[in-house]
């Protein structure tokens, strides 16, 4: 019998509020031409970060500096869905599934809006909802309302170094909808983003972030991006 | 009376069980738009702890992290819970050879309103195999009232039974009850 998906970390009963802390690679002149993206997306595609050249340096001393672990490649098919209300903003949800391991489940991602003012932290800040699901979400979010605004596919390294994660990737457009065959790749440049999934109040974690951020210069220069700026 | 005759059979008492489900409705603000007014169903059962099951009436049925409860609290400005349709079925269940006998009281708010009575046949996995031999099994406790083969079965012909059938025959049950007071009616997987 099929087991129903179940999280790597059992840990809420759905009252914790989980945030995520973020850094991104530094917003360099290599800026992929997103034609078509959401606002919701800037954040992610807005930022430049290291060149092709300069991406086997990067790995090796992520290699160096992380846990002792597999090195772990990923490629996912990721789907960004709107649903419109009557409010001025759209609530947006992430579908993720991997497109290179087939007995993973399908990742469903809410990002809320990033926390403003507090000059003093050093991560963006916002609230998050990461939940496990069967193949059938996008049947699913579109019975429910919701449609598909863009979809891309991420191609990359990830590193873990306690419950920071960092991730070295590449996105590709894709060239005709719903084909995860044919893509090209948006720019010459991988993304960098250093995450960490923690309950809301720990922001002890964002001083850990921007210690390790400092280890990877001059490689690769993480900062907190405020989406606001690349509106 | 049904836990009566399942004990003279032999049957094992093993524990207690619990499905329960909440309805939403579309807020205005999406059905506006040309939408029907569809009611979601999420539903949680004790035998899947960690998950939780989202269905649509002839949709789609979505399993998903318990968390998924948490992101319809981010989505109540879309849909709204109604808290008075929550309805849910609880009781014992029975172990009796490979047989899961499952009876429950089933409850909306504070009110009983019937029983419900699961039977899963564990050895086998595909519905159709095993349907008669569950039949046989439910007609030596329930006799009369032994219910039809349920309509899950004919969509699924020969393949493998999962979680969410489960989930849509409670779905199915629990929308009955709703309709028609106080008549005990069976969902049987």
């Amino acid at each position: 019998m099929e087991a129903p998906p179940v999280t790597m970390m059992p840990v809420t009963g759905g009252t914790i509020n989980m945030m995520e802390y973020l850094l991104q690679g530094k917003a360099g002149g290599q800026r992929g031409a997103g034609g078509g993206w959401g606002a919701a997306e800037l954040c992610v595609s807005g930022t430049g970060s290291v060149l092709d050249q300069s991406l086997e340096s990067l790995l090796h001393r992520l290699r160096g500096l992380c846990d002792n672990m597999e090195p772990e490649t990923f490629l996912d098919h990721e789907m960004v869905f709107l649903l419109k209300g009557q409010q001025a903003s759209p609530f947006v949800l992430r579908a993720r599934r991997s497109m290179d391991k087939a007995a993973v489940p399908w990742h469903l991602r809410y990002l809320g809006q990033p926390e403003v003012g507090d000059k003093n932290r050093h991560a963006l800040v916002r609230n998050c909802v990461d939940i496990a699901t069967s193949d059938n979400l996008t049947d699913f979010l579109v019975e429910m309302g919701f449609r598909m605004d863009h979809e891309f596919v991420a191609k990359g390294h990830v590193f873990r170094k306690g419950i920071m994660k960092i991730v070295v990737y590449k996105i590709f457009r894709i060239l005709m909808p719903g084909n995860t065959e044919s893509i090209e790749p948006l720019s010459l440049s991988y993304l960098v983003e250093l995450n960490v999934v923690a309950p809301a109040g720990q922001d002890v974690v964002s001083d850990d972030m921007r210690n390790f951020a400092e280890q990877l210069k001059p490689l690769v220069h993480l900062e907190k991006i405020d989406p606001k700026r690349l509106m | 009376m049904l836990s009566k005759k399942l004990e003279l059979l032999g049957a094992e008492k093993h524990g207690a069980f619990g499905v329960d489900c909440e309805t939403y409705h579309t807020a205005a603000a999406i059905s506006s738009q040309g939408q029907t007014g569809k009611l979601m169903y999420v539903m949680h059962n004790s035998e899947y702890p960690l998950s939780c099951f989202a269905l649509f009436e002839n949709g789609p049925c979505l399993i998903a992290d318990a968390n998924f409860d948490t992101l319809m609290v981010k989505l109540k400005g879309f849909f709204q819970n109604a808290k008075a349709n929550k309805i849910e079925s609880r009781g014992t269940r029975y172990q009796y050879c490979d047989f899961l006998v499952k009876v429950g009281t089933v409850t909306m708010g504070p009110s009983a309103r019937g029983i419900s009575v699961e039977v899963e046949y564990c050895p086998c996995v595909i519905a159709n195999d095993c349907w008669n031999l569950l039949m046989e099994f439910m007609q030596s406790f329930m006799g009369s009232h032994t219910p039809s083969i349920p309509s899950v079965f004919g969509t699924k012909h020969d393949s493998i039974y999962s979680p969410a059938d489960t989930m849509v025959q409670y779905m199915e049950l629990f929308n009955k009850i709703r309709k028609q007071q106080q008549v005990p009616v069976a969902g049987i997987r």
